[in-house]
Formats: structure tokens, C-alpha cells, sequence
């Protein structure tokens, strides 16, 4: 199904981004250690690490569902026909989408409060909490968007019986092929 | 309420939810059924602090030294090195698997990764070489398990932040087990290979210039690991920061073979992010199930529960041991390890054991879980590395390997010292 793939292009689009974050936050990481050595700190790496694996974790969340990464145990799911497959596959991102929803909603007070204080964080560089927060707290309303998005088009292809595009769009991989 | 967790977990498991989602599931009901407070408010403030965490940082970075390792080719040339070692032994190349599985297991956090690694690079060398396919892909799956034993290791990473321990204690705890393993597992295949030379191959001899000329391929390896565990405790670097230190050196060996290339780095990172949000949602849940457990009073109904059980600690133990080579049958490691930290690491502190050698003795039993069917992941990496052959050939393979671990998990038991010895001398 065209949104499912086109979901997919975007968020690898998503991932890649993340990932050169990540990139970027290990090289300043190194810089910082061999400062240190030489005598002098950035200081606050340790900081500016958590948010930067705050931000990257909320944002990856999306692209891993619709790389079918999220680790499900499929003893008994594997054991039926196709059919009961995809009932398995759909009730589940219900539920996934539900409680990422929820999450997302429940993640807004904090962001809130930070807005409405403006708080900074306790340390040293004080940073303002809103900087951070806020692009934590857009990755689980992204990761919430495209969750109801992915069972909103697996539940439609389910009704038009394309099993096995719901298959690809929602299944599990076969556990192994999950690391490939 | 330990029956409403244990019941509730095996039940949304089995619907094939997300562990990530089913922690989650499991948090909300202890809210609703158990707590005179409204927990669910805290929902937000855990997902930022589990996530905001300079610790776990490590983890990404781990996996891309890992990833960046894997796709450079320096695993080929390792195996290729440590053939000239080893293959003199009864059961020649099996040697070779495991030795190369555990110098993967030096410079990578993830058991999966390790074998799957090896299993790429050796599997071509059983066909041509006519090895008893049983024995030889037994010993990669096994060998591949060191990767979470033998620093650094994603799973002491987790362990240490779910349960406030230091990670670089633990990262000490594990190296003499996992050498400990290393050195079992090859005393165990030449003496299978010697009662039975049918199951090893072609016992090899390189000239002794060969030997020497090989350990050039090996030193890109030796000085990663050196740097990174070097640097932890030298005081210089944290353990994230020496991932990052790991990251960077993986980049230099790989830039050093001529294995980067833009495919690589974008795959690399792709594979990162991906495997990172996979554990972290299940992290995340972890800690907010952890937060509703401790507030509902969990504490104090395990205490009741075991008391009606009248059991010594070490009988305590034991049951424990024996809840966690069944749970290993049927759920993927990391999950398991992630959903009884909550729940079975304080009670273990309360009997009075040792968290660090607690950590190290669960280590021993999720590598079990990865090796023990019907779900294995590493028996499924190596059959995935296999071009033909059915996957009770690795699981048989695997039996020898399994009796070893329960001999660790004893010799833990019986001698902790295993562990603890070097972060007590070293404190």
C-alpha cells in the first residue's frame, strides 16, 4: 500500500537524521575526553549525551515499528494461517498505537510545566528545559501520528483482504531476519 | 499482585505485543488495581528521565562500533588469524569460531551481533573444509553469547541502570566468567573431538612465521578492546565515553582495511537507530513498570510470598535459577532479563546476595536463554548463516555448550569470588 511506503521513505529520512546526531554527539563526546587531557572541558557532555539519547530514542521509535523492529513474541502467533495472523498483527498495533497515544498526552505536562516555569535544567550550562522537552516530546507525538497511521492502513487492507501487504506492513519478522 | 504481574505478563506476551507496550500494559494495570495513588501521572516525568540518561547513550555507540566492525571486513581477516592459532587442537576451526567469537566479544555489547558475525565469516570454511556441521555451528552460537558476558556488554549496561549498580564494577565482574567460558568451551570441543574425531575436522599445523605474521591481523582488535576498557579504568572516560572512544577506533580500523564507504556508514546507522529504539522502548517501559511496582508496595508482598514458602535463601536461589532456564525457553533475552530486573533483583538483595554477582549469574542464564530452543535467537542467527541443513543440527550442536553453562551457573554459586574477585581487587 502507497501510505505505507511512503511512511517508510519518510521516516528512514527520520532515522538517518537521528543517526548523524548520534554521530555528532559521540564525536563531541571524544573532543570533550581529549580536552580533558590536554587540560581543559567543554563540560556538561554528560548533559547534552542524555538529551541527545532522549530526543534520538523518541524519534527512532517510529521508524523501528515500520521496520517491524520492536521485539514480539510470536510463539503462538507463528503457529496459525495467515489469516488469524493478521488479527494477531492488527490487535496488537491497536494496542501499540493506544498506549503510545497515551503516552504522548501524558508526556505534555512535563513539557508544559517546563513552558509555563521556564524552568532550566540544575546544572551547570542551565539549560532551558523547553529546548530539549520540545523536541522529545513532538518525536512521541510523531511516533503516536504514525503508529494510528500504520493501523489506520493495515486495518484497511485488512478489509480489502490483502493479507499479505498486511503481513509486510504489520507482521513480525521470523526472529532472526529481525537482525538482518 | 505477583500473580496478577506473572499471569498478566505470559498472557499479553503470548498475544504477540510488543515487550515494549506489554511493560507498559502491565504499569497501567498495577495503577488501577493496586495503587491508592494515581501513578499514571508520573507517566511523562519516567519516559523523560529513562530516556534522558548519559548512560545509556552507551548503548547506541556500542551498537555502531559493533555495526561499523561487522560491515568492514575485519571480522574475515580475524577468523582468517585465529585459524593459525587454534587449529592444531582436536577439532581444529571449531577452535577457531570460539576464539573468534570471543575477541568479537571484547569490542561488541550484543551476543546477537557477535554471532551472527561469525557465523558469516566461518560458515563457508565448515563446507570446504568437511566439518561436522553439528559441533561447528553448536560452538558459534554458543561463542556468540560471550558478547553480553565479556565486557562491554549492552545487557551489564541495562542491568546497571535498572538497578543502580556500577556498570564499570560489573564490566570488571564479567571478564574473568566470560575468559572463564572461552577457555571451557575449547577444553570441551577437543575433548568431545577426541573421543569422537568424526565431529571436529582436519587438525591443522602453521609454521610458526605464519603464526607470527597473523597477529598483525589481530592487533586492530586487541588495541580496540584495550582502549576501551583501558580508558574506563584509567579514570579517563566514563563508560559511554569510551563507547564513543570505541566508535571512533572502529572507524580507524575500518577507514585502516578500506572498509568505509557512504553504505556503509548510512547502514551502519540505520541498523544503529533502529536496534537502539528496539531496546529503549523496552527500557522505558521497564522503568515505569519498576516505578508503579515499588509504589504499589511490591516489596512487601514478595516478602510475604516468600515467607510462606519457608525457603532458605539458597533455596530461594535455586528456584530463581530454575524460573529463569524455563522463562529462557520461550522469551527473547534481552525482554526477560528486562522484565524480572523490577521484580527479582531486590528480592535477591534482601536474601543478602550481591547485586554485582547477581548481575554475572543472570548473564550466565539469559546466554543459556540464547542458546536453548524453541526460542534461541543465536540458534536462529547461525541457521540464518547456513545455506542448507535443518535447525536441529544447531540445537544438538548447542548441548555441550549448555552443560558447560549449568557448570558456570554452579561454579557461580558455589565459588562467587568468580565474579567478584577482580572488582573488589580493583576497588
Amino acid at each position: 500500500m502507497k501510505l505505507i511506503s511512503t511512511l517508510r521513505t519518510i521516516n528512514k529520512g527520520v532515522a538517518m537524521l537521528t543517526g548523524i546526531m548520534l554521530l555528532a554527539c559521540a564525536a563531541f563526546v571524544l573532543l570533550d575526553i581529549v580536552f580533558r587531557q590536554l587540560g581543559s572541558s567543554f563540560g556538561g557532555t554528560d548533559e547534552i549525551s542524555g538529551y541527545v539519547m532522549a530526543i534520538a530514542t523518541s524519534w527512532g521509535m517510529a521508524y523501528t515499528m515500520l521496520e517491524l523492529g520492536h521485539v514480539r513474541i510470536d510463539l503462538l502467533r507463528s503457529r496459525c494461517a495467515a489469516k488469524s495472523r493478521c488479527l494477531f498483527d492488527l490487535f496488537s498495533m491497536l494496542v501499540l498505537s493506544g498506549t503510545i497515544v497515551l503516552i504522548a498526552l501524558k508526556c505534555w505536562p512535563v513539557l508544559e510545566r517546563s513552558i509555563k516555569h521556564g524552568s532550566t535544567a540544575n546544572t551547570p550550562l542551565e539549560t532551558p528545559l523547553v529546548l530539549v522537552q520540545g523536541p522529545w516530546f513532538a518525536g512521541w507525538v510523531w511516533f503516536a501520528v504514525m503508529a494510528c497511521l500504520t493501523t489506520l492502513a493495515a486495518l484497511i487492507m485488512i478489509l480489502r483482504g490483502e493479507l499479505d501487504d498486511t503481513e509486510q506492513a504489520i507482521g513480525a519478522f521470523a526472529e532472526a531476519d529481525t537482525l538482518k | 499482585m505477583i500473580a496478577y504481574v506473572a499471569i498478566g505478563l505470559l498472557a499479553l506476551l503470548s498475544l504477540s505485543i510488543p515487550v515494549g507496550i506489554v511493560l507498559f500494559l502491565l504499569g497501567f494495570g498495577i495503577d488501577w488495581f493496586f495503587s491508592s495513588f494515581p501513578l499514571i501521572r508520573g507517566l511523562g516525568n519516567m519516559v523523560w528521565s529513562a530516556s534522558n540518561s548519559a548512560t545509556l547513550i552507551a548503548i547506541p555507540f556500542f551498537v555502531l562500533l559493533g555495526e561499523i566492525l561487522v560491515r568492514s571486513g575485519v571480522a574475515a581477516r580475524t577468523y582468517a588469524a585465529l585459524d593459525r592459532w587454534v587449529s592444531w587442537l582436536p577439532g581444529g576451526l571449531v577452535h577457531a569460531n570460539v576464539a573468534t567469537a570471543t575477541m568479537f566479544s571484547a569490542t561488541s555489547g550484543s551476543s546477537v551481533a557477535t554471532a551472527a558475525t561469525v557465523a558469516t565469516v566461518a560458515m563457508p570454511q565448515a563446507e570446504k573444509l568437511g566439518y561436522d556441521p553439528k559441533l561447528f555451528s553448536g560452538a558459534i552460537a554458543a561463542g556468540g553469547t560471550l558478547g553480553i558476558m565479556i565486557p562491554p556488554s549492552i545487557n551489564l549496561i541495562v542491568y546497571g541502570f535498572l538497578t543502580q549498580t556500577s556498570i564499570p564494577q560489573l564490566f570488571l565482574a564479567g571478564l574473568i566468567p566470560g575468559i572463564g567460558f572461552a577457555i571451557a568451551f575449547i577444553v570441551a570441543v577437543a575433548i568431545i573431538c577426541t573421543i569422537r574425531p568424526s565431529l571436529g575436522g582436519e587438525r591443522r599445523v602453521f609454521a610458526f612465521s605464519e603464526m607470527m605474521g597473523a597477529l598483525t591481523h589481530l592487533l586492530p582488535i586487541i588495541l580496540l578492546f584495550t582502549m576501551i576498557i583501558g580508558s574506563i579504568y584509567n579514570g579517563w572516560a566514563t563508560p559511554t565515553e569510551a563507547a564513543a572512544v570505541g566508535v571512533a577506533g572502529a572507524f580507524l580500523i575500518a577507514a585502516f582495511f578500506g572498509g568505509v564507504s557512504l553504505t556503509m556508514i548510512t547502514e551502519s546507522l540505520y541498523g544503529t537507530v533502529k536496534i537502539t529504539s528496539m531496546i529503549m522502548l523496552v527500557v522505558i517501559g521497564a522503568s515505569f513498570l519498576n516505578f508503579t511496582l515499588a509504589s504499589a508496595g511490591l516489596g512487601q508482598a514478595l516478602d510475604g510470598f516468600l515467607s510462606s514458602l519457608g525457603l532458605s535463601p539458597m533455596g530461594t536461589l535455586f528456584v530463581i535459577v530454575l524460573m529463569y532456564i524455563v522463562l529462557g525457553f520461550f522469551i527473547e533475552t534481552l525482554s526477560l532479563m528486562v522484565v524480572t530486573i523490577p521484580i527479582i533483583v531486590p528480592l535477591v538483595v534482601d536474601l543478602g546476595f550481591d547485586p554485582i554477582w547477581f548481575g554475572i549469574l543472570m548473564i550466565v542464564l539469559i546466554e543459556m536463554a540464547l542458546i536453548t530452543p524453541p526460542v534461541g535467537l543465536n540458534l536462529y542467527v547461525v541457521q540464518g548463516a547456513r545455506k542448507d541443513g535443518t535447525m536441529t543440527e544447531v540445537m544438538l550442536g548447542s548441548v555441550p555448550f549448555v552443560l558447560v553453562m549449568l557448570a558456570m551457573v554452579a561454579a557461580l554459586i558455589a565459588f562467587p569470588q568468580i565474579a567478584l574477585f577482580l572488582p573488589q581487587a580493583l576497588n
